[in-house]
């Protein structure tokens, strides 16, 4: 996996947050790694257990703290940059954009039948929590974005991994809701949407994929099941 | 188990939406996908529907007493400014 990312950024800029074993943790070789000890990661059935990664974020801007590092692209072990130029054109969409975060699928779901938006609204706290913490004039705004690869500012990652979350809120609206309230702006990526989402493997659609101008693509685990197999891990 | 639940999950949304109708945004015009809409103890269950769409009622171009129409429509893609101590 890090032969594959080798390819697109320089391995000195890419760090590696694990939440798995201790062990597998140990056997990673690569200098830039923490380990994230947070039950919140572990979740089996992520929506309705509100899956967090305020653990991730908190750890990963720690460990930016004294460096100067402008960006984070974030992306989950299964999120696999395609193009050549993934930092990039990440780099020019948001300058392009004047946006603080982009990702994909960025919907506003307030008021709507959004499922996790509605799971979340049974708590009758939801609201009251974004009316306390916002810096906007409309505290009912809700937002949701595919929790596989963001891109963001450092201010923005920052400011996001120093919140508190006051009761469990599922990454996919707490990240990019907070990102909001707090003044960052948040934008959509719709060329990329289609080749990130929730679908079977897509390990076979890659090429595919790069060709009809995938900067990532979302999901591909087989491949790095059937590495790590290799490797006797 | 899982994979048997999830299939039959998925055919039952196959049936449904085909028996179902096209859900059309009332502002834009714009295919929202298909939806089975039931009325259920005083509510309507909206089942299939992928897009996040918010419930409105249209406008009425003729006065009418005994009917109203409810539509769906979906918010425009987010496109706030920055705000605050970092604009």
């Amino acid at each position: 996996m890090l032969g594959w990312w080798r390819q697109f950024a320089d391995p000195a800029h890419i760090l590696i947050v694990a939440g798995g074993r201790r062990e597998d943790f140990a056997g990673i070789a690569h200098g830039q790694k923490i380990f994230i000890e947070d039950p919140r990661l572990h979740t089996v059935d992520h929506q309705r257990e509100f899956q967090s990664y305020t653990g991730v974020f908190r750890g990963v801007s720690a460990w930016l703290a004294g460096r100067d590092h402008t960006h984070v692209s974030f992306c989950e072990y299964d999120h696999v940059p395609l193009s050549a130029d993934f930092n990039a054109q990440q780099l020019a969409r948001l300058a392009a954009e004047n946006a603080d975060v982009i990702g994909c699928q960025v919907r506003r779901v307030d008021g709507t039948n959004h499922p996790h938006y509605l799971y979340h609204h049974s708590n009758p706290e939801f609201h009251r929590f974004w009316e306390k913490i916002t810096r906007r004039g409309d505290p009912e705004v809700v937002l949701s974005m595919f929790g596989s690869g963001s891109f963001w500012t450092r201010a923005a990652f920052d400011a996001v991994a120093a919140g508190t979350e006051p009761f469990r809120i599922y990454l996919e609206i707490y990240l990019p809701t907070l990102a909001h309230h707090l003044g960052f702006r948040v934008r959509d990526l719709p060329d990329q949407n289609p080749f990130v989402h929730v679908s079977p493997d897509l390990e076979a659609e890659m090429e595919t994929a790069r060709r009809s101008g995938a900067w990532a693509v979302h999901p591909v685990k087989k491949r790095w099941a059937r590495e790590a197999a290799a490797a006797g891990h | 188990m899982h994979k048997l639940k999830r299939f039959v999950r998925d055919l039952g949304l196959k049936i449904l939406r085909a028996c179902g109708s096209t859900i059309i945004d009332a502002e834009t015009g714009q295919n929202l996908g298909r939806a089975f809409l039931f009325p259920w103890r005083g509510k309507i269950l909206v089942i299939g529907l992928d897009a996040p769409v918010r419930p409105v009622f249209r406008p009425q171009t003729r006065l009418t007493y005994w009917k109203q129409d409810l539509g769906f429509t979906v918010h425009p893609p987010p496109d706030f400014p920055r705000c605050g101590q970092d604009s």
